[in-house]
């Protein structure tokens, strides 16, 4: 689904080059769970933005899902966001103008989805969350763990083949971070949804299947987790 | 996806209410001004469009310098009679030619049966053609012969409505005087025509028919002026005929001058050259002889609107800029879920467009509310919804509004849609926001609008008070002008009246100047000089103050024959030095000696843009030909009303069948200031907003700069910076944008109030103190607006700062 071939990030300040990533070349499957880990400037947040196409790599070659996404216009970037691609991120990122309800069906909109479709789907995500009673809150009436939910559940609804998510529990207590983990788990197990996500807690990357070391933009182990559990 | 961004625009303006309200004040007030003007230009245009024939019609000018006001050849419209025979003769174009002449605007008498005499000042007398020229709508009576008659009239509607109270008014009489002395005649309603949907330049309550336009004056000498009018046929060369008719007038001139056996070419030469031309019907109004268009009298004022209407769209891109920091999250969420740009930008359009919508709503209700007092101020008529162009009005306000969003809302939905998500979601989107030079930029032009607004006001109060103190040479307090001819038998019984100090009549008096330009010879020098013939006492009835010299007097017999008094730009003109000096006059070709006797000071007669002509006052023994119509009263105290009653007794015994109609002179003289006030009061009302505007954009960046670095201020604070050294910080770069403002207001304000001064022949040098004044001023508001933004940051508590970023 995924392949980096030698992909390379720098900034230059003053004529010098200051490298983020180096020679990262890897590829990812369908159906993988992912955890990005490394100590912070590793360069963990800049990978998994150019994987998402927020961001473009200095060099090297970028395939999603067969497509070369270097030479990809803004118009079909837009189309794999809408179809492809469900971002969850550290900050939640919620519209604080629309209430959970219209959190969770903003992406459905983008992709024309009928309109009977959409209030079966949002129903159908809110019921699989526990939120149908906090539907009509706008996000900060809700709590930072709530908030993430929204998120994941915004993330899902548009039914992505992968989910990218940067420290998705980054700002939560350890409970409400299992129970997010939990879901990815699921979501990855009964859904097949490929799954990429930056952490700094090996319990949180113990629930994915492989794990990225990144150390100064350079991926220094690549971990096979055994399904034991 | 419609629905749902309209909720978000509306729930976004109930969290950021402050902001809309301001913004969408600041459009209000650029509309609603920007409205009243479009409606008034749209009132203006509509002149003479009532009717699709009126195309056809031709206005006729001469060139001359008969009753000019300085005594020069100008195009005019009244303009010699036997020019409209000779045009039916020789240009056959001209399917009908017809001549108006406009009655006294200062009233005709109109009796019906035995009740009180009412006064009309908008009466035409016309020939037998005029319903063939004009193609009013006869409601009751026959288009063809409704005026073939002697001793007929047509009214209007309206008039018939003020006149008799009934539309029924076919084949009834009354009597018509058209001057105080008049013995009247005797008319008979033959018509009765509506009232047309748009206004006139040829404007009428009543045509009169009395029979004597028909004929012209005898003898190659004698002429009359009038209004004469010409129906074309269908599309004709107008420089085919332009041409034709120069050349006819030019053949009629010469051999006049035959018959009068001058020199035609003596008589054209330098600025002087005979001139006939057609003006299309629908051109007049806006190209009035001897005075400005309106187009160019409003043509200030369509600047100061255009300006404001920039300052509010400005405001609001200003506004909206700053908002959009809150709104990167929204819109880098949106991109990175699948929304296109171009979506984005519709939907922040949209944003804009509800609240200019809201603001051309408010601004329409306003305009209406505002409409009246704005109809008063410049004498016109107008009402938004019976508008007799409604439709176009509509089209041209869904075209503001359109401009106005676009405006106002691209750039910002611009800046916004193309943030990049990146930045927006790790945070560092505010600190990279771009644009800050164009915030600034457009605050120093807002500013730039506001000082030279406030430096205008400046300059315009100190002119039009040195206006206001300044001379006017006469006393124009307890001095009443009746409007009629001079009866030595009337104002002799007025002279008796007790309170009364001198009845007198003069040519010459504010509100109604009549120059007669002649022509002397002073020490073997030609000298072309305004001549004002007034009674014995007209001088002391003014009180015009003597320089040397006397003023006239019954005690010398010889007054009326041959003294004359001068004013001092005409002793000036002539050398200086002018008492007992002799000049000669000469007359069809006989030549008269006078003398001056005295020398009074300059005195206005008209408003101080004019120039005091150099002028000649004559004694007239006969009290002033009976044209002067003015009827000069001066009382011994301020408490004259009474009196006014004793010699409206007077009056009514001699005129019964004309009402009484007098005007103060100090009122006479405030119109003369009225134009120029109005101007005033406009510059400042809109300088108010602009400034009001400028300063609210002032207080949104600087409350959002404020925002922006209240982490900074809250870390300042910590280590150890006072509030005021927080304030100072906040204020210097605002401080140093608004004196830069302030430099390029200075030339810009100097060019333009320097034109406007140039329009007064009496003005004030220009002043420094305004420039100075408005810099002080503009930088003390500055600094008062962001030191109050300034402060809350610089208080507010730093652990709440620091906590929730
Ligand atoms: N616009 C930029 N210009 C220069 N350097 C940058 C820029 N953006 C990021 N960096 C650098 O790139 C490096 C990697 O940043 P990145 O955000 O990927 O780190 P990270 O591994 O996610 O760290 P953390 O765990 O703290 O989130 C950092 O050293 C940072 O300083
Ligand atoms: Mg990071």
């Amino acid at each position: 689904m995924i392949e980096l071939k030698n992909i390379e990030k720098y900034y230059a300040n003053k004529g010098v080059k200051s490298y983020i990533l180096r020679h990262v070349s890897t590829s990812i499957k369908q159906g993988e769970f992912v955890s990005i880990m490394g100590p912070s400037g590793a360069g963990k947040s800049t990978l998994l933005n150019i994987l998402g196409m927020l961001e473009e790599p200095t060099y090297g070659a970028y395939e999603f899902m067969g497509e070369d996404v270097v030479s990809l216009n803004e118009r079909k970037r837009i189309e794999l966001y809408r179809n492809h691609i469900g971002f969850v991120f550290q900050a939640y990122h919620l519209i604080d103008e629309m209430t959970v309800a219209e959190n969770i069906e903003a992406p459905l909109l983008y992709k024309k989805v009928s309109s009977a479709e959409r209030k079966s789907r949002v129903a159908d995500v809110l019921d699989r969350f526990n939120m149908v009673a906090k539907k009509d809150l706008f996000p900060n009436q809700l709590s930072g763990g709530q908030q993430q939910l929204v998120g994941i559940a915004r993330a899902l609804v548009a039914q992505p083949s992968i989910i990218l998510a940067d420290e998705p529990t980054g700002n939560l207590q350890s409970p409400q971070a299992l129970q997010i983990m939990e879901l990815f788990k699921k979501l990855n197990e009964e859904e097949n949804i490929t799954i990429i996500q930056v952490t700094h807690s090996e319990v949180n990357a113990a629930y994915g299947s492989r794990i990225l070391h990144l150390l100064d933009g350079v991926i220094k182990e690549d971990l096979s987790l055994q399904q034991v559990i | 996806m419609f629905k749902l961004n309209l909720k978000i625009a509306f729930r976004n303006l109930l969290k950021n209410r402050g902001y809309a309200v301001v913004n969408v004040l600041g459009l209000v007030f650029g509309l609603t001004s920007f409205l009243l003007l479009l409606m008034y230009i749209n009132h203006e245009q509509d002149y003479d469009r009532w009717d699709s024939g009126l195309s056809n019609v031709y206005q006729v000018r001469e060139r001359h310098d008969f009753f000019s006001p300085d005594g020069k050849q100008h195009w005019q419209y009244g303009i010699d009679s036997k020019i409209a025979g000779l045009l039916k003769k020789s240009i056959p174009q001209f399917r009908q030619v017809t001549k108006v002449s406009v009655l006294w605007r200062n009233g005709t008498a109109i009796k019906i049966g035995q009740s009180e005499p009412i006064l009309m000042n908008d009466l035409l007398e016309v020939d037998s053609l005029f319903f063939k020229v004009f193609p009013y709508k006869f409601l009751k009576g026959v288009q063809k012969t409704a005026v073939s008659e002697p001793n007929t009239m047509v009214l209007k509607e309206s008039a018939a409505k003020k006149l008799f109270g009934t539309l029924d008014v076919l084949g009834k009489h009354v009597k018509v005087l058209r001057w105080s002395s008049d013995e009247g005649k005797t008319y008979q309603v033959k018509g009765l025509i509506a009232d047309p949907s748009t206004p006139e330049s040829l404007s009428f309550g009543a045509v009169l028919h009395s029979g004597e336009r028909e004929k012209d004056p005898e003898g190659p000498g004698s002429t009359n002026y009038c209004q004469v009018y010409a129906l074309a046929g269908d599309q004709i060369d107008t420089t085919a005929v332009a041409k034709a008719v120069q050349k006819t007038y030019i053949d009629y001139k010469k051999s006049t001058f035959a018959a009068l056996k001058t020199s035609y070419d003596d008589y054209y030469k330098g600025e002087m050259f005979p001139g006939l031309k057609v003006v299309p019907l629908q051109q007049v109004h806006a190209d009035p002889p001897l005075s400005k268009s309106w187009l160019e009298k409003v043509k200030p004022i369509i600047g100061l609107t255009v300006f404001l209407l920039l300052v509010s769209v400005i405001n609001f891109v200003n506004l909206a800029t700053v908002q959009s920091v809150q709104r990167a999250k929204e819109v880098g969420v949106k991109k990175v879920l699948g929304a296109y740009k171009r979506s984005l930008l519709m939907q922040f359009l949209l944003e804009a467009a509800i609240l200019s919508s809201v603001a051309l709503v408010i601004s329409i209700a306003l305009t209406e509310l505002l409409l009246p007092v704005f109809g008063r101020h410049f004498e016109i008529e107008m009402t938004f919804w019976n508008n007799s162009r409604l439709w176009s009005l509509m089209i041209q306000l869904g075209a503001v509004f359109v401009v106005v969003t676009l405006l106002s809302g691209f750039y910002p939905a611009l800046v916004l849609s193309n943030c990049n998500p990146v930045d927006v979601l790790k945070g560092t989107y505010e600190r990279g926001l771009k644009g800050v030079a164009l915030r600034n930029g457009l605050l120093v032009l807002q500013f730039v609008i506001a000082v030279t607004f406030i430096i205008g006001i400046g300059v315009m109060f100190l002119q039009s008070s040195y206006v206001a103190h300044k001379n006017p040479g006469f006393e124009p307090d307890r001095l009443i002008n009746i409007k009629t001819s001079y009866q030595e038998d009337l104002a002799e019984k007025i002279r008796r009246v007790p309170g009364v100090k001198y009845v007198a009549t003069t040519t010459q008096v504010m509100g109604n100047v009549f120059n007669v330009p002649r022509e002397i010879t002073y020490k073997s020098k030609d000298y072309k000089l305004n001549t004002v013939t007034v009674t014995m006492d007209a001088l002391q009835a003014l009180g015009t103050q003597l320089v040397v010299g006397r003023l006239f007097s019954r005690a010398y017999a010889q007054d009326t024959l041959n003294a004359v008094v001068l004013n001092e730009a005409a002793a000036k003109l002539l050398g200086g030095h002018m008492l007992g000096q002799q000049y000669v006059l000469k007359d069809e070709g006989e030549k008269h000696t006078f003398q001056v006797v005295g020398i009074i000071k300059d005195y206005h007669n008209e408003g101080f843009d004019k120039e005091i002509l150099p002028t000649i006052y004559k004694a007239s023994s006969r009290g002033g030909t009976s044209s002067t119509n003015n009827l000069l009263i001066r009382f011994e105290n301020e408490n004259y009303q009474q009196t006014i009653s004793l010699i409206e007794a007077e009056w009514k015994k001699k005129y019964p069948d004309y009402p009484m109609v007098y005007t103060a002179a100090e009122s006479a003289f405030q119109d003369a200031l009225k134009a120029d006030r109005r101007f005033i009061e406009m510059v400042t009302v809109f300088s108010f907003i602009s400034v009001a505007l400028s300063l609210l954009g002032l207080f949104a960046l600087a409350a959002f700069v404020s925002k922006r670095r209240t982490k900074e201020i809250a870390i300042r604070k910590i280590l150890g910076a006072s509030d005021l050294q927080i304030i100072r910080m906040l204020n210097r770069s605002f401080l140093i944008l608004v004196l830069f403002a302030n430099v390029i207001s200075w030339p810009i304000a100097y060019v333009l109030t320097n034109k406007w001064l140039s329009g007064f022949a009496y003005r004030i040098d220009m002043p420094v103190f305004p420039f100075i004044l408005a810099t002080l001023l503009s930088l003390t508001v500055a600094l008062l607006t962001v030191s109050l933004q300034a402060k809350k940051a610089a208080v507010s508590d730093p652990v709440n700062a620091l906590k929730y970023e």
